[in-house]
């Protein structure tokens, strides 16, 4: 049995271990804001955190994860009071399909955690997520924002 | 559009008694009381609440119509956008003699940039109704005139009496009044407080929070889900597949056999032959679909190679028959008086979709209805999907729409409804379908390959005088043969010729423009160095000398070339073009029309060694006619810019002997942030228009050439051959 904890409650899972994470918090948790985007850990679409570290959940199995602790795009926000990066991608109009933007939210939350006051070259070392929108140019704008107002706070 | 004489209305997902009503652009007015949607006029409901819900007629799919239609409505009821929820209207079109579910007045589809166009007259004369309804219900609650009454923030103010009654009160009433629907007139521009202004993406906190918006979230009782093989090989077809082993693995409920479904004379693919494993969950049918053998065959299309048919294609260029799609004066005449000439050919790969969310549909197929939850960019689609393929009523259909994680075009097509909606008949059960990345490259609907020659003549004054086009392309679209310059300079022939295969193509954001307008600006800056002219100069002098044509499909728009000059006189002096630059880097102009918009950029990149470079900076200008919203104009503008940069460097989806190759985003490769301009400086153009042209499609087509022609003025290398990753 794996035991793991997602955005704070605690979960046991018993099915096939081989599952990858994101199946597990799309289809047995209830948690479908993380997306399924290329199953092969190329686009970030399904990226949340383990253990504050950003990964992307439809490379890892659920046989990795006993005792990890999940956040997921759900878990993000403090009740009603969004977190930094989710108030700079409203702020600067990021999202236009909306669908990759839970991973870039979650990619860039552990990217600021490493690198809090980002220069561009930074950025683009750092955040590797796909958006077929091409909001990279506001996501850009964006992370900046989000990393201005987290030193300020 | 065919006679409407039976006028029965879909039923909506909130199907109780209601009211509804679309004020028609035409002295023609919908019937309005059949309609379903429970909501004051079909722009807007009450919520449990009590506030306003503005209900948007059209899909969005990333092109934010979701908040250009809100912003209609709010403008035209007098609300604050931050005061309201906003959600998509179900489909309320009506179904034709022939059982044909199709759009009413209001246009419930998104492709061809045309949402804004569509709705604009229909969505503001609706809202203008809706909104003199209350103040014809608080005329009669409170025994004054509706002259003397306004609307403000939701509420029907008495300014004498100093009083005010909110909508929510208003709205038991609103439904018994009547008013006179031509004396309810839209607003005038001048006094616009909501269209005009930037109006962040409505759907963003529920975005940026993880809400279940799109149809791929959702989940629906006692639904059982699907994967499917289908064959790679284009219309190929199964010769056996062996179940057994997989009926065993856990979850499995059925093991069904696809049946290929062709249209268009049996050429183009709706079904792919396949095998559909539907099981409790996605993952064990994924697993279970992926362990199943099958034995395909690919004959008929194993000469569908991207190589061979792009030789084709340039084969065909030198000694091939074509047919004539254009001609005007003697293109020969104006080849033999020429001082220079240029005779180029440019070849180009197809592109995939790779829309970010993989295809996906839930259909729950009845006796004799069924209900289906799907993003689609038809709303109509569903209805006549699920009559075509279980044999349903149309008027039997519910529909639930949601977001598209992109839509490109691709999904504008049946075929995820459909198995969704075979698999559910079968199944006697709610079946959810989820394609995986693979899925959705190998079947995918791609844009167009080919080769095109330009050859054309430049006069003693250095005026372009003849052009003469020769396209060879992998579909039958012969626009950029018949388009601009062809359609418009004295001597000129375009000429059009199809290699046969069995590819089903599709639309691809920009249809034929995409490509087309690479080949023509990359033409034209060849000629204008050809003639020893600057190509922003060029350009003008040819633009300007154009003038005005009619465009084909919107009867009651021009293109005013002279507007192209226009552009590309203000990208230039943003972009300080011409300045002097390092050694190594460059800049590139273009401009092209895509439907009745266009667009111009100038690209500002630097050479990185021989073989790569890096762009720093796009300098955009755009006429979208009316900008509705301008913050989401310049959010699709540069949505093109970074699709367009993408495509041009790395778009080469692969045929190899009929079977797509390149089938996931590490073969297919995607343009990340590291490669996006940190500065895109983008300028909506006020021509004085007073209606809204289209945008999402709109900034891509010139993106490409821009680019190509600042790897030209920074390298001096003339791409000619896409991608440009592969071909530098």
């Amino acid at each position: 049995m794996i035991k793991l904890s997602i955005n704070g409650t605690e979960r046991s899972f018993e099915g096939d271990e081989e599952m990858p994470l994101l199946w597990h918090l799309r289809e047995e948790a209830g948690l479908t804001g993380t997306k399924f985007g290329c199953g092969i850990g190329q686009c970030g679409a399904c990226t949340v955190h383990v253990d504050g570290e950003a990964i992307r959940s439809c490379s890892v199995p659920m046989a990795s994860l006993n005792g990890a602790a999940i956040t997921t795009i759900e878990g993000l926000a403090d009740g009603d009071n969004l977190h930094p990066v989710q108030e700079a991608w409203i702020e600067e109009d990021v999202p236009q399909c909306g669908y990759c933007q839970a991973g870039q939210i979650m990619a860039t939350v552990a990217f600021l955690k490493d690198t809090p006051n980002p220069t561009d070259e930074d950025i683009n070392n750092g955040i590797t997520n796909i958006c077929r929108c091409g909001t990279y140019y506001r996501i850009r704008k964006a992370i900046k924002r989000a990393a201005e107002n987290m030193q300020t706070a | 559009m065919t006679e409407l004489s039976r006028r029965n209305f879909i039923k909506s997902s909130t199907a109780f008694a209601g009211f509804a009503v679309v004020v028609s652009n035409t002295p023609a007015l919908l019937a309005a009381e059949q309609s379903s949607h429970s909501g004051i006029g079909t722009c807007m409901r009450f919520g449990e609440d009590g506030l306003p819900v503005l209900c948007v007629p059209t899909p969005d799919m990333g092109q934010g119509m979701m908040t250009t239609a809100a912003q209609i409505i709010a403008e035209e009821l007098d609300l604050d956008l931050s005061a309201v929820s906003v959600e998509f209207l179900p489909f309320v079109g009506v179904i034709n003699d022939d059982g044909i579910a199709q759009d009413g007045e209001l246009v419930q589809g998104a492709g061809g940039s045309h949402s804004t166009m569509d709705l604009w007259p229909a969505l503001r004369k609706t809202s203008a109704y809706v909104r003199a309804l209350f103040i014809e219900a608080a005329s009669q609650k409170w025994g004054v005139p509706a002259t003397r009454l306004s609307t403000a923030g939701g509420f029907v103010i008495d300014q004498k009496a100093n009083e005010k009654i909110s909508f929510g009160e208003l709205a038991e009433l609103a439904q018994t009044v009547t008013v006179d629907k031509k004396a309810a007139q839209p607003k005038s521009i001048s006094s616009f407080r909501v269209v005009g202004k930037d109006a962040k993406n409505v759907a963003a906190r529920d975005i940026v929070t993880g809400k279940p918006v799109f149809a791929s979230d959702v989940s629906v009782p006692g639904m059982l889900h699907a994967a499917i093989r289908r064959c790679p090989h284009l219309n190929g077809t199964i010769v056996s597949y062996d179940s057994t082993k997989i009926e065993m693995m856990p979850g499995v409920r059925a093991v069904v056999k696809m049946d290929q479904f062709l249209e268009d004379d049996q050429t183009f693919r709706v079904i792919a032959d396949g095998v559909a494993v539907v099981a409790d969950t996605y993952w064990q049918a994924r697993q279970a679909a992926d362990a199943l053998e099958i034995k395909w065959n690919g004959d008929i299309s194993k000469d569908d190679s991207t190589d061979l048919i792009l030789k084709k294609c340039n084969a065909l260029l030198k000694d091939g028959e074509f047919k004539q799609v254009q001609k005007r004066g003697d293109i020969e005449t104006a080849f033999k008086a020429a001082s220079q000439t240029i005779d180029v050919t440019y070849t180009h790969p197809s592109w995939a979709h790779a829309c970010i969310e993989p295809h996906n549909c839930i259909a729950d197929v009845k006796t004799d209805s069924a209900e289906i939850w799907v993003g689609h960019q038809t709303m109509a689609a569903p209805a006549n999907i699920a009559k075509k393929f279980a044999g349903i009523d149309a008027a039997k259909v519910t529909g639930h729409f949601y977001r598209m994680g992109t839509g490109f075009g691709r999904k504008y097509v049946q075929d995820f409804v459909a198995e969704a909606v075979v698999l559910s008949k079968r199944m006697k059960a709610p079946v959810k379908v989820t394609w995986s990345r693979e899925d959705e490259m190998e079947q995918d609907y791609p844009n167009h390959m080919g080769a095109y020659r330009v050859r054309a003549a430049i006069d003693s004054k250095g005026d372009l005088s003849g052009w003469h086009i020769k396209t060879a392309l992998d579909t039958g679209r012969d626009w950029v043969a018949r388009d601009f310059p062809a359609h418009t300079l004295e001597n000129t022939l375009g000429e059009f010729a199809k290699v046969p295969n069995h590819i089903s193509h599709g639309a691809w954001r920009g249809p034929s423009h995409n490509s087309g307008a690479w080949v023509v600006q990359s033409a034209l800056n060849e000629a204008a160095h050809a003639a020893g002219r600057d190509p922003l100069e060029f350009l003008v002098a040819l633009y300007n000398k154009t003038g005005t044509v009619k465009a084909p499909n919107w009867p009651n728009m021009d293109i005013d070339f002279r507007r192209h000059a226009a552009l590309l006189e203000k990208v230039a002096t943003e972009a300080g073009y011409g300045k002097k630059m390092p050694t190594g880097w460059g800049q590139g102009i273009a401009v092209h029309y895509t439907f009745v918009s266009a667009c111009a950029h100038v690209v500002d990149l630097e050479m990185i060694g021989d073989n790569n470079y890096r762009v720093h900076k796009v300098t955009s200008a755009i006429d979208c006619g009316l900008a509705v919203n301008p913050l989401g104009v310049r959010a699709q503008v540069e949505s093109g810019i970074m699709d367009g940069l993408c495509t041009a460097k790395y778009g080469n989806f692969v045929f190899e002997n009929g079977v797509p190759t390149t089938n996931n985003f590490d073969s297919y490769l995607k343009m990340r942030i590291d490669e996006a301009p940190a500065v895109v400086d983008i300028h909506i153009m006020d021509f004085g228009d007073t209606d809204p042209r289209g945008t999402g499609e709109i900034s891509l087509p010139p993106l490409i050439p821009a680019l190509t022609n600042a790897i030209f003025a920074a390298s001096g290398k003339r791409v000619r051959k896409l991608p440009i990753s592969e071909n530098l």
